[in-house]
């Protein structure tokens, strides 16, 4: 059979310009790669050059000093408002914002574009710079890290809820416009339920961040754990430093093990 | 006998009975049809077959030892399977979709690289070959029409080089001409190769047309087995209205 040959020819030419191809873009990634890890000073050397500091550090912190642990509970429950507050705030911004920035359900193509501008405006803002802002507005304390977590957990959910429902199953949607449904309720009843369960998962991740978010926050006084973390290595109380290290530790493991099952439970 | 199935059953874990007691053999290089209404338990016996599901009760024997015994991996490379919805690779090639019909046959470190042996290749091709669609190897699957996609689905199985080919009501979503030729080209190159062909089907005009031997199956039970001439209007009821004489 000459066509098979033709086309086991055909094959192993493809494969050697595949070949070619990958190794040449492979030699320029590793080229620019070498550049880069030189500019940024990555360095192993350094590294075990500075082992003995770091050992340092760490026995300055030993043992955590656990009488500290009480003054910490107010600040750890505050942490975890925060976190759940600014989730919540940024489900209810997510589902309209991702509604309007979705190709498939957009009223329109400029508010398209409008919104996916602010979405990618909001994430581009790191949740401590948007503490700064919130901070400088409503004062010192918890509410503005809440807006913070908020706006920046806002631009993350509703993009990834955008691209879900960019993604949907053409042929439910298509049943429910044949139907006479207006576009609304072709949102409701055809798109909706189909990224219900990647939503709802990834929320709950979004929570999971939330709470690693809302410990550093209190780095520029937006409420939670931050805040003792950084008054106690300014006053070089290191035993009470690691203290608050563990707590968030602690809090973080406990909070990606309830998210964990509520996922499994949702999905 | 290549394959004999001795008083197969199956019930699910919601309590629904699938399989009552299935036997029958079936000699070497046949093409049966399995007919039946959509839960008359077709796909379930297929499954069976190929333990993508495992019997409640029961035994397959293949060319006489006991399917439930022995490697998994063994056992499933003998059996190509071609389902109704074609389940290509969409995103791969339609060379690689039917070199993924060796896979059975490969290490993992191997398939860790996304290669594949010459010989592979080879095999491949020329199982595209004989349904005529060697000229599309390189185009993603879907791009291919469904009657394409489903001549590809078949160069898959043969690929495996099987000694049956499952198809699991392989032309209920394409129209009757792009059926008919479908069918076709599965019977015509099981029987180039040897190959036998349980081919599970709702239709009775494709039945009468294809088969060589029909089993009738309604409700999870073998209520016919004969030539498809012996299909008569009254075996035809017992298959697909046996609800309503039960009523």
């Amino acid at each position: 059979m000459s066509a098979v040959a033709a086309v086991l020819a055909e094959e192993s030419q493809r494969r050697a310009q595949r070949l070619t191809r990958a190794l040449l873009w492979g030699l320029l990634a590793a080229g620019v790669l070498w550049f880069t890890a030189r500019q940024i000073g990555l360095n192993p050397v350094a590294l075990a050059r500075g082992a003995p500091f770091m050992a340092d550090f760490f026995s300055r912190m030993f043992p955590p000093d656990l009488g500290h642990l009480a003054l910490l509970r107010d600040a750890t429950i505050e942490t975890v408002q925060i976190a759940v507050w600014g989730t919540l705030i940024a489900i209810g911004l997510s589902i309209p914002l991702a509604l309007l920035g979705a190709k498939n359900t957009t009223p329109h193509i400029l508010v398209f574009h409008a919104t996916r501008i602010f979405l990618n405006a909001l994430r581009s803002i790191n949740e401590l710079v948007f503490a700064l802002i919130f901070v400088a507005a409503v004062g010192l304390g918890p509410f503005a890290g809440v807006l913070a977590i908020a706006l920046h957990a806002t631009g993350m959910l509703a993009k990834f809820c955008a691209e879900e429902v960019e993604g949907v199953d053409r042929g439910p949607v298509e049943a429910m416009q044949a139907t006479g449904a207006g576009r609304l309720q072709v949102i409701l009843f055809g798109i909706v339920p189909q990224v219900v369960p990647a939503f709802v998962s990834y929320a709950v991740y979004r929570f999971d961040v939330s709470i690693r978010a809302a410990t550093i926050l209190g780095l520029v006084g937006a409420g939670g754990l931050g805040f003792s973390l950084v008054k106690t290595m300014k006053l070089f109380k290191y035993h009470e430093t690691a203290t608050c290290i563990l707590v968030i530790f602690l809090l973080v493991f406990i909070s990606d093990w309830i998210c964990a099952r509520m996922r499994a439970r949702i999905l | 006998m290549v394959l004999e199935l001795k008083n197969v059953s199956k019930t699910y874990p919601g309590g629904v009975q699938a399989l009552r007691d299935v036997s029958f053999g079936v000699p070497q290089g046949q093409f049966l049809v399995i007919l039946g209404p959509s839960g008359a338990g077709k796909s379930t016996l297929m499954r069976c077959v190929n333990r993508l599901v495992e019997p409640t009760a029961g035994s397959i024997l293949f060319q006489g030892k006991d399917t439930g015994q022995g490697s998994l991996r063994a056992i499933r490379r003998q059996f190509g399977m071609v389902f109704q919805q074609f389940n290509l690779v969409k995103r791969l090639s339609v060379l690689t979709n039917v070199m993924t019909g060796r896979l059975g046959y490969r290490s993992v470190w191997r398939s860790l690289a996304y290669s594949f042996p010459e010989e592979d290749k080879r095999i491949a091709v020329e199982c595209l070959a004989r349904v005529n669609m060697e000229h599309k190897a390189f185009q993603r699957a879907d791009t291919l029409s469904g009657g394409e996609q489903q001549r590809v689905a078949i160069a898959r199985a043969l690929a495996q080089h099987p000694k049956v080919i499952l198809a699991d009501e392989p032309v209920a979503s394409l129209d009757p001409k792009i059926a008919r030729q479908v069918l076709t080209y599965l019977r015509q190159v099981a029987k180039e190769l040897g190959i036998t062909v349980l081919c599970n089907l709702h239709q009775v005009d494709y039945a009468r047309e294809f088969a060589e031997r029909v089993v009738g199956m309604s409700k999870g039970a073998v209520v016919f087995d004969g030539t498809a001439a012996e299909l008569t209007e009254d075996i035809l009821h017992r298959i697909y209205y046996r609800e309503e004489k039960a009523a």
